[in-house]
């Protein structure tokens, strides 16, 4: 896979940003407890959706160091190109999804941008047809697992390109 | 109004309770921890959050201004520390992420008050409440079922 390291096209990138501050190793516990979180959330949740779920929240979050690893991690487990590159345009690319992933996407969208409004009951609705309750209180719990990954990851600036597809299991 | 479902996983739960816990403790400054989480529940319009964390900051003692004023802060700069009000515009940064990476003149201004140990602390808070705020929200929790 090429990435931003090959040496042939370094050259002429910018310098990669320094990361700003080593928050696990300055709050262990606090990471410790984002672990466990992130595993107690995505229990029950189908891993494929929920790379396409991680990717979409940290592009409207624009988290680079999440992107770069959830992208890699969705090709490592088979995931497809095409799939991936359309997430940010996934309304108009329907046919690339499921009825239960589009779903799913559009709650996304509603429980990370909280801030233009509440999550809309239609989009509660649709998402419901698709999910039990159980499913649907653990959907809502990792996608808000994902938001807070991104907000260590953007606050932090955490550098993006040198994930290892699997690193995080 | 109705909750959509009541139901949170009991570990998700827990490991939630432990992030805020260990965020909060870090932090070391309970009257500031309670206007971060009150001001990140705000932007994110989350009623269950906002009258709990209200009621734990008037149980603590803070003064009615100070909360009232919270949505102004930036308006209200004498009843803020510098120090609070560097809190606060990093909560309200780390919380609105679609505006925008959380700018180098917020992020250092928060740096300039708060050591990397007691900054990791604070952004872990907020993140920790940015959670609660999306948990209770997107599932509809009705505000008034917390007593401190």
């Amino acid at each position: 896979m090429t990435t931003h390291t090959d040496d042939t096209t370094t050259a002429r990138h910018a310098p990669e940003l320094p990361v700003r501050l080593d928050w696990a190793g300055h709050a262990p516990e606090v990471y410790k407890a984002m672990v466990r979180l992130d595993a107690a959330a995505r229990r029950g949740v189908d891993p494929t959706l929920y790379e396409l779920v991680k990717i979409r929240a940290s592009q409207i979050n624009r988290c680079a160091l999440c992107i770069d690893m959830h992208s890699k991690d969705a090709l490592a487990a088979g995931e497809s190109v095409e799939r991936i590159i359309q997430l940010s345009a996934w309304e108009e690319s329907r046919h690339f999804y499921t009825g239960k992933e589009l779903a799913a996407l559009e709650l996304t969208e509603a429980v990370t941008v909280l801030t233009d409004g509440f999550v809309p009951d239609d989009v509660y609705e649709r998402v419901a047809k698709h999910f039990d309750e159980p499913e649907l209180a653990q959907l809502v719990a990792a996608i808000t697992v994902i938001n807070a990954w991104n907000r260590f990851g953007v606050t932090c600036r955490m550098t993006p390109g040198h994930y290892r597809p699997g690193q995080h299991g | 109004m109705t909750a959509r479902t009541r139901l949170l996983d009991r570990e998700v739960a827990q490991a939630m309770s432990a992030l805020s816990a260990a965020a909060k403790k870090g932090l070391g400054d309970l009257a500031l921890a309670e206007l971060v989480m009150i001001r990140a529940s705000q932007i994110n319009h989350c009623a269950f959050c906002l009258d709990m964390h209200l009621t734990l900051a008037r149980k603590n003692g803070e003064s009615e201004q100070r909360l009232g004023l919270l949505d102004a802060w930036e308006e209200a700069e004498e009843l803020y520390s510098e120090r609070e009000r560097a809190a606060l515009a990093l909560t309200e940064a780390v919380t609105v992420l679609t505006e925008g990476f959380v700018p180098d003149a917020v992020y250092e201004r928060a740096a300039a008050h708060f050591p990397d140990g007691e900054l990791a602390h604070l952004v872990g808070l907020i993140a920790a409440i940015n959670s609660w705020n999306r948990v209770m929200v997107g599932r509809r929790i009705p505000p008034g079922g917390y007593t401190p």
